[in-house]
């Protein structure tokens, strides 16, 4: 009995933690509970879910993808590239070229055996200068009249309610069920519990990875379509700073980096978590650049709780 | 069936087996293939040079030689960390971050336009045993807290561009202290400054690598660290010391970085970290440790340096060199990474 609540405890210690951070904030300052005011934080934190929330699947493998944020710039590059001369088309390019560079990562970890974090790091390389490539090495604008019509299901309000919210909602519903209620959704947490029992009951592993290395290209990619949307613009280094927030964002949820363990919500919540305690520390006049040496040591101190130490024999 | 054809099958057959023998066997006996792995990137380096002055009768004059060794000056400097780090089958991400540390910080010691210190060449001491303490930190959480190599230093790195950041505010400092300047431009026997101090790291390196027990020890680890282990090798220690040994080489890569661009700033690095890694495994050491040395190191460097230095030549835009250390990194890898050993890649 006292086991279960200890388990449950520990399912729910990242909702523990989101509440109590709002409500510390919000004893410091109550116009922190407006709705309106939560409402515009959960909105800020969609495009860092919707990064996190790909790299999450490949993150329960047991790998990691270092590649998103330099996938996201250059999604936004593509968009704001090709908007004005494909129109709505531009933006199953991008996505495209999300989900490419994504099986790129996978491609070359699996099929030549080359550890994720230097594959994907590889990866990101050649993505980095593809951004460039493809905005001339400028931001590009993105013209207000283009945005309003192509662009608008991702900013403004439905029912109230900002539209990345309805965004974040919806890719949190689709990969939960993907992961919750498909076989390749059980295959990805097999793979991160025990690779080589998924191996010996003959699935192709590899197929597994990539897929899950695609999605998560994917997601970065939409990512970097709704930061575009919001800011009117694309650039080569439009979400290079999101890299760290995004993988705190999932360590923070609970999912552990030796796999297995982790879901589509948790990303979510780690994701509010992270963006409350930036609000916290801005509150308490942190630096802004400050902040990321916070995040840094979170990050690590996130890593260290939640990693399964009786998987690995060796720590490299 | 033609029977020529056949016997042409049999033979094709036998290479085929002797090739895969020597494979299984080359780690032991270092057969012919372990022989040409060795001497590949050096070969990989050759050609690339001639291919070069074929296309550019610029490529093999003094100045550029010069020039080429100057730019090869810092990267030598932070690679000589990164191998010893590589070797143990660790990694290291935090380069930028503790380069941009250390450069941000001897900027504000020596001669400049926002802090008063002044303290002139004493600001390159403390700078490199800055860098030293960000590498402790790194083997101190990775060792400690038992979380992977990659995770602590991405998370230290970060950490180190944050503090660079928070301390100037985005801000860029100018260096004014010419004889600190002289550390990367002054030319003693026509060769830059910086030349010698990255002549004397790699020195410096190579004595604790094959003559100091650290340097034996790292190996022992890399290859199989529960044989090291066993044979009473001081894990713990060793990864804490030689995190701590590449924190001082990349603090040395901060003082230069400064001291070249007479300025300080949290973005002075970017792009370090790619061109380090690429360095180290287009060199040859693999990424599982245990083979390489940092000589392979400096042969890993001159490669990436030749080919940038080929390719502005050639009038590539500059934004394509980090796509082409990409497919460096993963093309050296796959032909470098002995992958009998590795049934689950994670």
């Amino acid at each position: 009995m006292v086991d279960r609540y200890k388990a449950l405890l520990q399912t729910f210690l990242p909702v523990i933690v989101l509440v109590l951070l709002v409500l510390l904030i919000g004893g410091y300052d109550p116009t922190f509970f407006a709705a309106s005011n939560l409402l515009s934080v959960t909105a800020d934190t969609m495009t860092l879910f919707l990064m996190a929330s790909g790299v999450t699947l490949v993150i329960m493998m047991g790998g990691i993808d270092l590649s998103v944020q330099a996938v996201a710039s250059m999604t936004s590059c593509i968009l704001a590239a090709y908007l004005p001369r494909y129109g709505i088309f531009a933006i199953p390019l991008a996505v495209l070229g999300g989900a490419v560079a994504g099986f790129a990562g996978g491609f070359v970890s699996t099929r030549l055996r080359i550890p994720s974090f230097i594959a994907t790091l590889a990866v990101s390389g050649v993505v980095i200068s593809a951004g460039y490539w493809f905005s001339d090495t400028r931001s590009v604008n993105i013209p207000a009249e283009l945005r309003d019509s192509y662009l608008g299901w991702a900013v403004g309000d439905t029912l109230g309610i900002p539209r990345e919210i309805w965004v974040g909602a919806v890719f949190l519903i689709i990969l939960s069920a993907i992961l919750q209620l498909t076989p390749f959704g059980r295959l990805v947490r097999g793979i991160g519990a025990q690779e080589r029992a998924v191996m010996a009951s003959g699935i192709d592993v590899n197929r597994i990875k990539i897929m899950a290395f695609t999605l998560s290209g994917t997601m970065a990619g939409i990512a970097g379509i709704v930061m575009a949307a919001r800011l009117g613009s694309g650039s080569p280094t439009l979400a290079s700073e999101f890299l760290l927030p995004a993988i705190a964002a999932i360590v923070v949820g609970g999912t552990a980096i030796t796999g297995g363990v982790g879901s589509i919500w948790r990303s979510f919540v780690g994701a509010l978590i992270v963006q409350v305690v930036r609000i916290g520390m801005t509150f308490m006049g942190v630096s802004v650049f400050a902040q990321q040496i916070v995040f840094g040591f979170i990050l690590v101190a996130a890593v260290a709780i939640t990693m399964d130490r009786s998987k690995v024999l060796v720590i490299k | 069936m033609d029977p020529g054809l056949r016997r042409d099958d049999g033979l094709m057959g036998d290479h085929d087996l002797i090739g895969r023998n020597r494979l299984k066997t080359a780690a032991l006996n270092g057969g012919a293939l372990a022989q040409w792995r060795k001497w590949a990137p050096l070969a990989v380096l050759l050609a690339l040079c001639i291919l070069i002055s074929l296309f550019n009768g610029n490529f093999l004059t003094i100045g550029n030689f010069i020039r080429l060794l100057n730019s090869a000056a810092i990267p030598l400097v932070l690679c000589m960390g990164a191998t010893f780090i590589i070797l143990m089958g660790s990694i290291d991400l935090s380069v930028e971050g503790i380069v941009a540390l250390t450069a941000v910080m001897v900027s504000l010691l020596v001669t400049n336009d926002i802090s008063p210190y002044a303290i002139g060449l004493f600001a390159v001491p403390l700078a490199v045993i800055a860098g030293g303490v960000m590498g402790l930190l790194n083997g101190l959480l990775h060792v400690k807290l038992k979380t992977p190599s990659f995770m602590t230093t991405l998370g230290v790195g970060f950490a180190g561009v944050g503090i660079a950041m928070a301390v100037l505010g985005g801000d860029t400092v100018r260096i004014s202290d010419q004889t600190f300047r002289f550390l990367s431009l002054g030319r003693p026997l026509g060769i830059p400054m910086a030349v010698w101090i990255a002549i004397a790291s790699v020195a410096i390196a190579f004595i604790i690598q094959e003559r100091t027990r650290l340097g034996r020890w790292l190996y022992a680890i890399g290859t199989d660290e529960m044989t090291a282990r066993h044979a009473g090798i001081p894990i713990e220690r060793t990864r804490i010391l030689i995190f701590t040994v590449a924190g001082l080489f990349y603090g040395l890569g901060g003082v230069l970085s400064a001291a070249q661009f007479g300025q300080g700033h949290a973005l002075i690095s970017q792009g370090r970290l790619f061109t380090t890694i690429t360095a180290v495994v287009v060199g040859g050491t693999a990424l599982s440790g245990g083979v390489g040395s940092v000589l392979n190191s400096v042969i890993g460097v001159m490669i990436v340096v030749v080919l940038a230095n080929g390719l502005v030549l050639m009038g590539v835009e500059p934004y394509v060199q980090q796509g082409v250390q990409g497919l460096l990194i993963i093309a050296a890898v796959a032909l470098a990474l002995d992958r009998s050993r590795l049934e689950v890649v994670k």
